[in-house]
C-alpha cells in the first residue's frame, strides 16, 4: 500500500499486552478518592484505563458522572493529569490536546515524546451530544488519539434520564411507564462501536470492552493506543443506581450483557474484525446464548416488563445474530440487491 | 414568628431514597390535617445522589406562612427537633452539607431533643457507634429490619408509617397520632398501615442519653484550603503513586498500597464490609483487580488486604473471588475501627481466624441479604418478615 506523504502519523508508545493477572503492574493511575457509588462499573473503568495506559498519558473527560464524582469538593481519584471538558467536546478535547503537543514539541517547549492522549465521554456525552466532534475527530489521521465512551445507558449523573444508548422499554427519569402506556422507550439502543468503525475509514482500532473481563478491556485500551491515529472505544458499564440493582450484581450483569448476546465483544483493527471472549464462541456456535431474561430480570429498571415485553426484546436480539449482515454487529440485511 | 418545626431524615443514598421522600412528605401532609403548613425537599448537596451515601432529607412545619418561609430561607435547617436514622449503621456519621468531613448522626439535634433509630439492635450497642455530644438527647429505636429498596421498585414494608406513628409521639406538638391516622386513611388508604402505624406510637420509648455519653472517636475532618491557597487555573493537586510497604512482623518491604485521595474518605456509605480469610486465599488478584475503588493494599506477602478508609462496602470483590470462603460480606455495625484485618492477621494468626468465625457467623448469607434489587419478587418475599420483626417490637 502506498502512504500518503501529506499524512503526517508520529509514533506511539507501543504498549505491549498484559499477559495475564498476575502480570498487571499495581501501580494506580486512578485510585480512591472518587465520590462514585457502590459498584460503579463507569468508575472501573477509569481505573483500567488509566492502569492500561500508564504515567505518560493525558485524560480529558467530558461532563458525566465521570466529571462530577470525580472532581467535585477536592475528590480526585486521578494520577495522570486530567481536564475537564464540555458535554459534547470530548472529540474536539482530544483533537486539540493531541495538536497541542505535537506544536509545543515542534517548538521545543516539552519533550518530544509519544504522549496518550485519552478522551471519555459518557453515553450522553457520546452517543449523543458530542456524536459530531467525535466523527469530527475520526476523520483526523494525523493525530493519535483514543475516545473512550462509557456507556452506564442513561445520563446517570443528573438522576437517569434517558440517552440515545438506553435499551428498549427502559424505566428512566424520562420513561416512567405509565397504566396505559407501559413502555415509554420506543427507541433500540445506539449501535456506536460500528457507526464509528463503518463511518470513518481512516480509523484503525474500534473495539468493545466490558469491566467484566478486565484483562481484555486494559488490553484493548493498550492496543487503541498502539496502534495509532484516531481510535474509539465502547464499554459497557453496568450501573447499580440506574438499572436499579444491589451493587454485588455489577460484575455478574456485565457478563449477562455479553453472555445473552445483548452487548457483543469485539475489535475491528484496520477493517478487520474479530469477536472475542464468549461473543466469539457465540458465533462460532461453541456457547449457546443465555435468554435475556436473565439478564432483565435481575434490574428494577425492566421490572414493569411483562411476558410479552421479554418476547419482544428477545425477538430483537435473535434477529441482531441471526438476520443481520454481521451478526450482532452490522445491521444491514444479507440478501444484497444488485441490478 | 409562629412555631416552627424541623425534621430531617438521614438515609442511604438511592437504597432509602422513596423511602426519605414518602417519610418527609408524608409528615408535611400529617401535619398539614392540624392546619399547619410544611414543605419537604432533599439536600442539594447529596446530589447526583450515590447508592449508599450518607443523605438528607427534610421535612419543615410552621403555624403560619411567614414562619415557614422564614424556616425555609436557609439550604438547610441548622436546628432540628427530630432526627429519624434510616439505617443504624449511619450512626458512625454522616456527611456534611458539600463535603467537609464526617458529623455526628445528631449534629444538627436540638438539645433533649429525640433521635430515632431503625435497627434491630438495643441503645449500649447503638452507643458504641454513635458518638458523644456535648448536651443530652433522647434515643429512640424503633425495632425493625433496615429498609433497602432502589431508584425504581420501592420496598413497601410499613417504615413509611412506622416512623410517623413514632413521630407522633415523640413530637406530639407537630401531629398526633390521629393526624397520622387520617392522613394513611384518606391517602394511603390501608388498614394494615393504620395498624403499623398505631403499634409504633403505642410502643415508643426513649433512652436518655445524657451529656459525654457515646462513641469517644474523632470524626475525620480536614482544612479546607481558603481562596488564597487555592492554586492558580482551578487546579488541584494529583494522587501520588504508592508503594510498597513494611510486614509488621518481619519488617519486610513488599507488596503494594497505592497512594489514596487524603481528603476524601468513602468509607461512611459502608453498610457492609468485606471481611478476608488469608488463610483460604489463594492471591488470585482479582477481588484487588475489579475493585472500582483501588481499596485493596497487597501486602508484602502477596495477600489482599481490603483498606477499610477507601472500601465503600459494593461486595464485588466477594462476588468475584473464586474460593467459596475467602471474602465474606457482614453488615457494618459489627466493627468499630478501620484497621488493617492483615496486620491483625500477621500479628496473631490463631486469634484473628477465632475473631473470623464468629464475625462470619453473624453475615447473613447473600440470598437472605438486602442491599437492592436482586431479582423479580423478591421484595415481596422479604416483607412478611420485615412486618413480623415490626410487630415483635
Amino acid at each position: 500500500m502506498t502512504t500518503s506523504t501529506f499524512v503526517d502519523e508520529k509514533p506511539t508508545q507501543n504498549l505491549e499486552p498484559f499477559k495475564g493477572v498476575k502480570k498487571v503492574p499495581h501501580e494506580e493511575y486512578y485510585t480512591s478518592g472518587h465520590r462514585t457509588c457502590q459498584g460503579c462499573e463507569s468508575a472501573q473503568i477509569m481505573k483500567l484505563m488509566a492502569k492500561a495506559a500508564g504515567p505518560r498519558t493525558i485524560v480529558l473527560g467530558s461532563t458525566g458522572c465521570m466529571y462530577v464524582a470525580n472532581t467535585s469538593y477536592y475528590s480526585t481519584p486521578w494520577g495522570v493529569p486530567w481536564m475537564h471538558t464540555q458535554l459534547g467536546s470530548s472529540g474536539s478535547a482530544a483533537l486539540g490536546a493531541a495538536a497541542a503537543f505535537r506544536v509545543q514539541m515542534r517548538k521545543g517547549a516539552m519533550k518530544d515524546e509519544p504522549i496518550n492522549v485519552i478522551a471519555f465521554c459518557g453515553d450522553g456525552g457520546g452517543a449523543d451530544m458530542g456524536l459530531g466532534a467525535i466523527s469530527a475527530t475520526m476523520c483526523h489521521p494525523d493525530y493519535n488519539l483514543l475516545i473512550l465512551m462509557y456507556d452506564n445507558e442513561s445520563y446517570a449523573n443528573t438522576d437517569i434520564q434517558i440517552s440515545g444508548a438506553s435499551p428498549y422499554g427502559v424505566n428512566t427519569s424520562f420513561s416512567t411507564p405509565g397504566k396505559v402506556k407501559r413502555i415509554m422507550n420506543h427507541r433500540w439502543k445506539k449501535n456506536m462501536a460500528p457507526l464509528i468503525a463503518v463511518g470513518h475509514p481512516t480509523v484503525k482500532y474500534v473495539s468493545t470492552i466490558s469491566t467484566s473481563y478486565p484483562l481484555q478491556a486494559m488490553n484493548s485500551v493498550r492496543k487503541a493506543l498502539s496502534v495509532g491515529g484516531p481510535t474509539f472505544i465502547h464499554c459497557l458499564n453496568p450501573c447499580p443506581k440506574g438499572w436499579d440493582f444491589d451493587p454485588v450484581l455489577s460484575f455478574q450483569l456485565g457478563e449477562l450483557a455479553v453472555n445473552t448476546g445483548i452487548f457483543p465483544l469485539y475489535e475491528i483493527e484496520n477493517g478487520k474484525l474479530k469477536m472475542y471472549g464468549k461473543s466469539k464462541d457465540i458465533v462460532n456456535g461453541r456457547f449457546k446464548r443465555l435468554p435475556v431474561r436473565d439478564y432483565l430480570l435481575k434490574q428494577g429498571r425492566f421490572a414493569h416488563f411483562i411476558e410479552e415485553d421479554i418476547e419482544y426484546f428477545q425477538s430483537k436480539i435473535d434477529e441482531t445474530w441471526d438476520k443481520w449482515l454481521v451478526p450482532g454487529i452490522i445491521p444491514l440485511q444479507k440478501d444484497v440487491e444488485a441490478e | 414568628m409562629g412555631q416552627l418545626f424541623a425534621v430531617e431524615v438521614v438515609y442511604r443514598g438511592v437504597f432509602q431514597k422513596t423511602l426519605a421522600k414518602n417519610i418527609t412528605r408524608d409528615i408535611v401532609l400529617a401535619a398539614h390535617n392540624e392546619g399547619k403548613l410544611g414543605i419537604s425537599f432533599g439536600r442539594y448537596g447529596d446530589a447526583p445522589e450515590r447508592n449508599g451515601i450518607p443523605a438528607k432529607s427534610f421535612a419543615i412545619v410552621a403555624n403560619d406562612e411567614q414562619t415557614l418561609e422564614e424556616g425555609m430561607a436557609q439550604y438547610e435547617p441548622k436546628h432540628v427537633d427530630l432526627t429519624v436514622v434510616l439505617d443504624d449503621t449511619l450512626s458512625k456519621g454522616a456527611e456534611s452539607w458539600a463535603w467537609y468531613g464526617l458529623q455526628p448522626v445528631h449534629h444538627a439535634l436540638k438539645p433533649g431533643a429525640t433521635l430515632i433509630v431503625i435497627s434491630q439492635e438495643d441503645a449500649p450497642a447503638l452507643l458504641k457507634n454513635i458518638h458523644r455530644r456535648d448536651k443530652a438527647y433522647k434515643l429512640a429505636i424503633l425495632k425493625g429490619i433496615t429498609s433497602f429498596s432502589g431508584m425504581w421498585v420501592f420496598k413497601d414494608d410499613h417504615t413509611d408509617v412506622r416512623v410517623l406513628g413514632a413521630i407522633a409521639s415523640a413530637l406530639p406538638q407537630l401531629f398526633s397520632l390521629n393526624s397520622v391516622l387520617q392522613f394513611i386513611n384518606e391517602k394511603l388508604k390501608s388498614e394494615l398501615k393504620v395498624i403499623s402505624a398505631r403499634n409504633a406510637f403505642d410502643r415508643f420509648s426513649t433512652v436518655d442519653v445524657p451529656a459525654g455519653q457515646g462513641n469517644p472517636e474523632e470524626l475525620f475532618k480536614f482544612e479546607l484550603p481558603g481562596w488564597d491557597h487555592m492554586r492558580d487555573g482551578v487546579s488541584i493537586k494529583g494522587q501520588p503513586q504508592g508503594g510498597p510497604y513494611a510486614d509488621p512482623v518481619t519488617g519486610e518491604v513488599g507488596g503494594f498500597r497505592p497512594a489514596r485521595n487524603e481528603l476524601f474518605k468513602k468509607y461512611s456509605t459502608r453498610s457492609m464490609r468485606p471481611v478476608v480469610n488469608f488463610s483460604t486465599c489463594t492471591k488470585c488478584t482479582l477481588c484487588g483487580l475489579n475493585c472500582p475503588d483501588a481499596s485493596f493494599d497487597i501486602t508484602p506477602d502477596g495477600h489482599y488486604d481490603a483498606n477499610l478508609e477507601s472500601c465503600c462496602g459494593c461486595g464485588i470483590c466477594e462476588e468475584v473471588c473464586p474460593v467459596k470462603e475467602c471474602v465474606t460480606m457482614v453488615n457494618e455495625s459489627e466493627f468499630h475501627d478501620n484497621k488493617s484485618q492483615w496486620e491483625a492477621f500477621r500479628k496473631d494468626k490463631d486469634a484473628y481466624l477465632n475473631w473470623l468465625e464468629t464475625t462470619i457467623a453473624k453475615a447473613s448469607p447473600i440470598e437472605k441479604r438486602s442491599h437492592g434489587f436482586r431479582y423479580r419478587g423478591q421484595y415481596q418475599e422479604q416483607v412478611p418478615e420485615a412486618l413480623e420483626v415490626a410487630r415483635k417490637g
